[in-house]
């Protein structure tokens, strides 16, 4: 208590200090006056009674300091007082202070925006109470690291583990046809189907009415229940809190609204955002797979599980217990199960394992680190070099006392508040790299669905930035703070510019110009190298046509139609764009390759292929396509036949696999006429007919060749699909048609993803690519500007250290060319240094890029070639202006100059 | 032999009774300027301790901060300005705590240096 009222009254004493000053002077007056009466009193003289008043009262300035030190508090003076002299200083030097914020904000910012990145993708809880004990359980097969369960084992594995506190399980977000009256039109919006149990065990509390309740997910069909998330119901309902009891329609089935989920919980994807969540009872309402029954299949798998792991049961235990249920559902269930295991993974393992693109991100992260190495060594130079510039004033106080601890303070605190200015304008910057993205939302992601960019400035990434600063600061600040008050006092105050040739200082500025060489080096080599690999990938193609293709997605379920009811859909708008003008040919798939859906699977056995031991079965991607699909993309059949009209479920089973496939498992080349067996070898043969080029399927920029087969749409019947036209001309002027078409057949039928082909791969897979070599090419632009703009000022200022060196030795008879050869010569060979490991660190880069996501083959060296003599030249350019203006300096100026 | 007190010893003594003797001062005086206070402190002690008078300085404020005692412009005999120190009720809460304390060591280690060991049953 009586601590606290001290402090407070010190505080308080900070700012009146004149007046206490003054007062104490006063009182120190008015008592050696007293105490000089009192001598006079006792017989002394008046001049020696004054003396030895004095005397008695001690050192005044001792007390004095005393007194002010118990007045206020002196650590925060002290600060002020720093704080107070190095804006001092940075204001007499506004173009440095400027130059060194906006190069640390640079950095700074690109850092921060990649972190935010790198923790969307990876690290960032979810939103829900005590994120960390919530793990992803997946079934695992040899070739699939990460696979879905069927409802059955969901049941299964939630009523026979014992490690949980719940187990929850949801089924991918989809398109589901929402309309608010029984009249309206369809729209598409993002619906999930969950578990009754879903947010309980999350423990999410609804914003609005309640949760689902477990019974209202046992009886398949029973409870048309929905929730719906917080941003649907503000914009659709416009946060109407009366919409708790309505009716809404989803795909045609009536539900009735339960409650509304909190806006602090907006699902548990890292990108979409569910607009409603239904009970996995209700799938029949939405589920994919017409083939399968959802609630009796046990292969029919669509479900993740999550579940909260129970306090005190280790990771370990988990997984064991899984471990032991998978093996018992391999024993139960041969023909579902076999040669599946399951895993156990943390949020960590889900989300790199799930998701390739973290990769970037982290990739993104690690340049953003190195520009702002290169920004801190930078900073560092230039303060170096001022440093010197200084010297006198460091010495100067050293003299007068100040201990050299409280000056590196000082020097630190000017790096603290350069810090601290580069680091608000980087936290802006890492805002608007941050925007940028969530400008580009749209192009990313091509979808009715209600997706989100994820990276956000938040507390976490502000937290980091700042301590990214304060690191920087350090970094930058502390080398030479050190340097500089290591000064000799006596040449310090002797001349205003010393620099004793130590060893060891030279050693630093070295270094600092290799590093700078060598980081920008990596920055530039993997931007080209980024840029050229995917220039290269565009131009060696994908092996399909593109252009003149008008797409669009039909799904009939939102309609509740039958199996029947689809087939005949499709057959009739075949048959009425048949004779649509303009249309040159037409397909049916289940899905558009380099498109936003991932290929189904599909596990097979080669006939007369010896299996290796212990494995039952391959897979492999698969398409369903119609007789028409070949054509119409353009994928040449290079053997055998592609599909026909023919083709029909009476007829025997057939498919077409692509080229990697056939001479995977037919090295010799005879595919054509062997067979297939599916799932297992006592499966459904298939003989394969044809073999088809292989494509580029997912993705443009880092796919490899891969396995790949074609089933006949005939033959293995399914309902959401892709229309595909080839044009004559443009393809949007056929959209009229199709609608004409469409309306002809369901006025109710959505056309969804209406657009030209074109534009779905450019966005695919190119403008997503494209936005990534945007950020890195920033990267490695700002890593070069700032390592140039560096180097040359190192080197510039190394070279202009030895003017009077220089000088002296055109006074004694140097030739101007042997000082350029000199000063450059040092030049070079750190340059030489610098590209060596540079080109070292690139190759490592490039290996990395390479193994993480491209296949651009080897070296390049083209990105080198461009790289390097910049580098070089640059730096001799550093070296070169400066020893010439050394060179021209009459000896006796020089040498006078001081 | 009389030992005089080391300067360093000096220091210490006063860094812990310096407080205590200012409270006791006033209390027994009224308010009092530091001179006065400095004076009576070194009657009282028999000029065993001839501080430096400065030092007092520091400790009035500490005081008076800690809000034990309270200051006021104020004549002195000779009718010039002078800041007048007072004990505030505070400081007489504190002194009296002080007091006792002081009285309650003095008296232990009185015990200690007056008991011989055949006291000791």
């Amino acid at each position: 208590m009586k601590t606290l009222k001290r402090f407070f009254t010190r505080a308080r004493n900070l700012a009146g200090q004149r007046a206490q000053d003054e007062r104490l002077r006063e009182e120190i007056e008015e008592h050696i006056a007293l105490q000089t009466e009192e001598n006079i009193r006792a017989g002394i003289s008046p001049a020696e009674a004054r003396r030895q008043a004095r005397l008695k009262f001690g050192a005044v300035e001792a007390m004095k300091e005393k007194y002010r030190a118990e007045r206020g508090l002196p650590g925060i003076e002290n600060l002020v007082q720093d704080v107070r002299i190095a804006l001092r200083m940075l204001r007499k030097s506004p173009g440095l202070t400027a130059f060194v914020a906006l190069t640390l904000a640079l950095a700074i910012g690109m850092t921060s925006g990649t972190l935010s990145m790198v923790d969307a993708l990876i690290f960032r809880p979810y939103a829900v109470p005590h994120p960390d004990n919530i793990v992803t359980l997946v079934g695992t097969t040899r070739d699939i690291p990460f696979d879905y369960f069927s409802y059955r084992e969901y049941l299964d594995l939630r009523d026979k583990t014992t490690s949980y506190d719940g187990a929850i399980a949801y089924a991918d977000m989809e398109a589901v046809g929402f309309s608010s009256e029984p009249a309206a039109t369809p729209r598409i919006k993002g619906g999930m189907l969950v578990s009754g149990n879903y947010f309980r065990v999350l423990g999410v509390e609804p914003h609005l009415g309640r949760g689902f309740r477990d019974t209202e997910d046992q009886v398949p069909g029973r409870d048309p229940v929905v929730v719906l998330g917080a941003d649907f119901w503000k914009h659709e309902f416009t946060g109407d809190p009366s919409v708790v009891g309505r009716k809404i329609r989803l795909n045609g089935a009536e539900f009735t609204v339960i409650g509304v989920a909190p806006e602090s919980f907006p699902g548990l994807l890292t990108f979409g955002h569910p607009d409603f969540y239904a009970p996995l009872a209700m799938a029949r309402v939405f589920t994919t797979n017409l083939e399968k029954n959802f609630f009796e299949d046990r292969d029919d798998r669509e479900l993740t599980i999550k579940a909260r792991l129970q306090h005190g049961v280790t990771l370990q235990e988990a997984r064991n217990e899984l471990a032991v249920l998978a093996q018992n559902f391999e024993r139960d269930y041969p023909q579902a199960n076999r040669g599946r295991a399951a895993a156990v993974y943390t949020l960590f393992e889900t989300r790199t394992i799930e998701d390739g693109n973290w990769k970037f991100c982290v990739i993104f992260f690690i340049l953003g680190l190195a520009v702002l190495l290169v920004a801190c060594t930078n900073v560092a130079g230039l303060l170096l070099s001022r440093a010197r510039a200084r010297t006198r004033e460091i010495a100067v106080r050293l003299a007068l006392g100040a201990g050299r601890f409280r000056l590196i303070r000082l020097l630190l605190t000017e790096s603290a508040i350069l810090a601290s200015l580069g680091g608000l304008a980087g936290i802006a910057i890492g805002y608007g790299v941050v925007e940028w993205f969530q400008s580009k939302a749209g192009i990313v992601f091509m979808t009715e669905l209600p997706m989100e960019v994820p990276f956000h400035m938040d507390m976490r990434i502000l937290v980091a930035s700042v301590a990214l600063a304060a690191l920087s600061a350090l970094i930058f600040g502390l080398a030479p703070a050190l340097q500089t008050t290591r000064v000799d006092l006596l040449h310090g105050l002797k001349s205003a510019d010393v620099d004793l040739p130590g060893r060891k200082r030279l050693w630093g500025r070295n270094l600092l110009v290799v590093t700078q060489v060598s980081m920008s080096l990596m920055l530039l080599t993997a931007a080209f190298l980024m840029a050229r690999s995917f220039q290269h990938t565009l131009l060696s193609g994908t092996g399909f046509a593109k252009d003149h293709l008008l797409m669009v997605k039909f799904d009939p379920r939102l309609l509740q139609y039958n199996a029947a009811q689809t087939k005949q859909f499709y057959q009739q708008l075949a048959t009425r764009l048949r004779q649509a003008p303009g249309v040159q040919s037409q397909a049916l798939t289940q899905n558009v390759p380099c498109g936003q859906d991932e290929y189904y699977g599909v596990a097979f056995v080669p006939d007369s292929f010896p299996m290796p031991p212990g494995r039952q079965n391959f897979t492999s991607m698969m398409d369903t396509v119609d007789e028409g699909y070949f054509a119409t993309m353009g994928i040449p059949i290079l053997r055998g036949r592609g599909f026909l009209a023919s083709d029909n479920p009476e007829t025997p089973r057939v498919a077409v696999v692509n080229d990697y496939f056939a001479k995977h498992y037919w090295p010799a080349g005879n595919a054509v006429g062997q067979h297939i067996r599916l799932d297992s070898p006592t499966g459904t043969p298939v003989e394969i007919v044809g073999v088809a080029q292989t494509i580029k399927y997912q993705d443009v920029t880092q796919e490899k060749p891969v396995d790949f087969l074609y089933l006949p749409l005939s033959q293995h019947p399914i309902s959401r699909i892709y229309l595909m036209l080839r044009s004559t001309g443009d393809p949007a002027q056929l959209v009229p048609s199709v609608k004409e078409a469409v309306r002809s057949l369901d006025p109710n039928m959505p056309m969804l993803q209406t657009r030209a082909y074109q534009d779905l791969y450019l966005n695919q897979a190119v403008y997503g690519p494209r936005i990534a070599i945007q950020l890195v090419g920033a990267m490695g632009a700002v890593g070069l500007f700032l390592a140039i703009a560096g180097l040359y000022g190192l080197v510039a200022y190394n070279v202009s250290r030895r003017t009077r060196e220089i000088a002296i030795r055109m006074a004694i008879g140097a030739g101007q060319s042997d000082v350029l050869r000199l000063v450059m010569g040092k030049g070079l060979v750190l340059v030489g240094l610098g590209t060596a490991i540079g080109l070292a660190m690139g190759l490592a880069v490039e290996r990395l890029m390479n193994y993480f996501l491209f296949d651009a083959g080897g070296v390049d060296i083209v990105a080198y070639v461009a790289v390097v003599p910049s580098l070089l030249l640059v730096t001799a350019l550093a070296a070169y202006v400066p020893a010439r203006r050394a060179t021209r300096i009459a000896p006796t100026q020089a040498l006078r100059y001081e | 032999m009389k030992q005089t007190l080391s300067a360093k010893q000096k220091a210490d003594v006063l860094q812990g009774t310096l407080a205590l003797m200012v409270l006791k001062t006033l209390d027994v005086l009224g308010p009092l300027h530091g001179y006065g206070i400095a004076r009576r402190i070194e009657q009282i002690s028999g000029d065993l301790l001839a501080l430096n008078q400065g030092t007092l300085y520091p400790v009035l404020l500490k005081l008076e901060q800690e809000g034990s005692i309270a200051s006021a412009w104020g004549a002195s005999e000779n009718n010039r300005r002078a800041r007048f120190y007072r004990l505030t009720r505070e400081g007489r809460k504190q002194l009296r705590a002080e007091t006792q304390d002081w009285e309650q060591t003095a008296a232990i280690i009185g015990r200690f240096f007056e008991a011989k060991a055949e006291d000791l049953p």
